[in-house]
């Protein structure tokens, strides 16, 4: 459904996004993972022709979007992080603004959409009335409207409660499986990504540092806990030792490539620390997603 | 076709539907009361019109009909305020939405810069010619309160204009004046337009624009740049005055219609090319 070859793109010196490729197979829901910055939101305005690439080629259903973006969008829906509307206008004008910049859009069509999205009985209140998770379905019933294939999600639960997390959380996997949607979805709330995705790629100061799967994240296994008489003490040896390449929460240390903890064992021991525990840490998404940026700043 | 009509109509809808785009109208109808009013009581305001024409033979009563002073509160009005408010609007067009991110919203549906833009300037074109019209249907109503009807006429030294028309040809020069005053008014606003597809504030557009006229003004009345007076857009928004002649000159109001024309295009062919351009970012 989108594939990005080797894009890039600057703004003016400033490298955004840097050699990004990623394929996107129909029917998945796809995690984009980074921290604010990473370059998730300029590799999604690039795949929506908002953003020009400075190089690279993104095809988004099969059609390239710097030369064909009215092909390419034409079964592409959309949502931002903190999405607006125009405020002095009803949520009904708002859908039928927006969704005629794609077709003419019937009366019926947009009444099923409201339904579908709960928002049916306040269609006709000004959108400066709503609340953040009104706002949120009516960002997903604009996205809805075009009959979309695939549906681009950009920090879609910024701004909402946890009940309203949990709302989104729930018609996303319901769009998946009743309409067999396939979904980009852009966060840096790794829980939700977890919960929700089957494949990932993580970005990181403007490059793709993993994409795989939810199952191959945990397999992954470079954070061990380590507990000895002095875990300060222990982690300066190790790190002047190069064994280590990260740290965390006074009981967690990220072995450096090739180092088992075997060798950590023998180095501690031979430093005369007592070692209580030690042993791969198991995996969630967050320890992997750590592991990874904090190995990078740590190689960097 | 459908589509571009539909894709109007919610443009209309969205300039109409906003308070701000009612300034303009609400500012306008205040200037002209006050104006009427001065005309009615103060006698320098009268005086300026009715002593060149009571030169000429004409009585105060003949000369003060509403249609004349409908004509003399236009003067000032489509000057100053006129400009103002076409230039607000016109920098509102594309910079507020990039603004609050509507745009960005606009921009993930399958629809090309340069049809949004084309949809943009139909809309603002439709708002200044709403504006004007309303500007002269509001002098006229004004004035028929405080005036008796009769025919026209104008006094515009400055453009050596003092001409009598019956109250027939005065209404026909009147309507074509304003015709020629819609003109004017779509030229500033796609100047205004043009400017906010560059990555700038609304009000930045709106008073680079209105920077952009007065300069053009300045320029083209000193004595010393007269012979390049035609290089500049503002000699050529002058062509509505030129209706109230005793013998209207085609000729420079075709010049001036082929001008405004270019002038447009030119604004229309750089906004796209900015606009397209131009990333779209939150």
């Amino acid at each position: 459904m989108i594939q990005l070859q080797n894009v890039k793109k600057y703004f003016g010196q400033r490298l955004a996004v840097n050699d990004l490729s990623l394929h996107v197979p129909k029917g998945e829901i796809f995690g984009l993972l980074g921290h604010n910055g990473a370059g998730k939101s300029t590799a999604i305005g690039m795949m929506l022709g908002q953003v020009w690439p400075s190089d690279g080629e993104i095809l988004v259903c099969g059609h390239e979007v710097t030369r064909n973006r009215q092909q390419a969008l034409q079964k592409v829906g959309a949502i931002f992080e903190a999405p607006v509307f125009y405020d002095y206008l009803s949520a009904w004008r708002n859908l039928e603004i927006l969704s005629h910049y794609t077709a003419p859009t019937p009366a019926s069509r947009i009444r099923e959409i409201v339904d579908w999205v709960g928002l049916s009985g306040r269609e006709q209140s000004k959108v400066r009335t709503y609340s953040h998770g009104m706002r949120a379905r009516l960002a997903l019933a604009q996205a809805l409207l075009p009959q979309p294939d695939l549906l681009i999600l950009d920090e879609p639960n910024d701004g909402l409660d946890p009940e309203g997390i949990h709302e989104m959380r729930q018609t996303i996997l319901r769009l998946h499986r009743e309409m067999g949607l396939t979904i980009l979805l852009s966060s840096h709330q790794l829980n939700e990504v977890e919960q929700l995705c089957t494949r990932i790629a993580v970005m990181n100061q403007g490059e793709k540092v993993f994409e795989g799967t939810i199952a191959e994240t945990r397999r992954a296994q470079s954070w061990f806990k380590l507990r000895t008489g002095d875990f300060a003490a222990s982690v300066k040896i190790l790190r002047e030792a190069g064994m280590i390449i990260g740290e965390r929460e006074g009981s967690l240390v990220l072995l450096a490539e090739g180092t088992g903890s075997d060798a950590v064992v023998v180095k501690l021991v031979g430093a005369g620390h007592r070692i209580f525990e030690i042993g791969p840490e198991s995996q969630n998404l967050e320890s992997f997603y750590l592991s990874l940026v904090q190995g990078r700043k740590g190689a960097a | 076709m459908k589509m571009f009509y539909l894709q109007l109509r919610n443009e209309l809808w969205k300039l109409f539907g906003k308070k701000r785009t009612y300034i303009g109208f609400g500012a306008f109808f205040v200037t002209e009361i006050v104006i009427a009013l001065l005309f009615r009581y103060n006698h320098g305001a009268r005086n300026f019109v009715v002593r060149p024409l009571e030169r000429m033979g004409y009585t105060a009563e003949e000369v003060l009909s509403s249609l004349t002073i409908a004509v003399s509160m236009l003067f000032p009005i489509a000057n100053l305020l006129m400009p103002l408010y076409v230039s607000l609007v016109g920098g509102d067009l594309m910079a507020k939405e990039a603004e609050d991110g509507t745009l960005r919203m606009i921009l993930s549906r399958p629809i090309s810069r340069v049809r949004l833009l084309a949809i943009k300037w139909v809309a603002g074109a439709i708002f200044s010619a709403v504006l004007v019209l309303g500007l002269a249907g509001c002098a006229i109503l004004l004035t028929s309160i405080f005036f008796t009807p009769g025919g026209l006429y104008v006094v515009a030294p400055w453009e050596g204009i003092m001409s009598v028309f019956e109250p027939g040809r005065g209404w026909q020069r009147f309507l074509l004046a304003d015709f020629f005053l819609i003109c004017n008014a779509i030229s500033i606003m796609s100047l205004a337009l043009m400017l906010s597809c560059f990555n700038m504030k609304p009000a930045a557009a709106a008073i680079v624009a209105i920077s952009v006229v007065v300069l053009n003004l300045i320029l083209q009345d000193m004595p010393a740049l007269a012979d390049l007076k035609e290089w500049f857009i503002t000699y050529y928004f002058r062509t509505w005055l030129n209706c109230y002649r005793e013998i209207i000159p085609w000729w420079k109001i075709g010049q001036a219609c082929c001008m405004l024309f270019g002038f447009n295009l030119t604004f229309f062919i750089i906004g796209a090319t900015a606009f397209q351009v131009r990333d779209i970012k939150s």
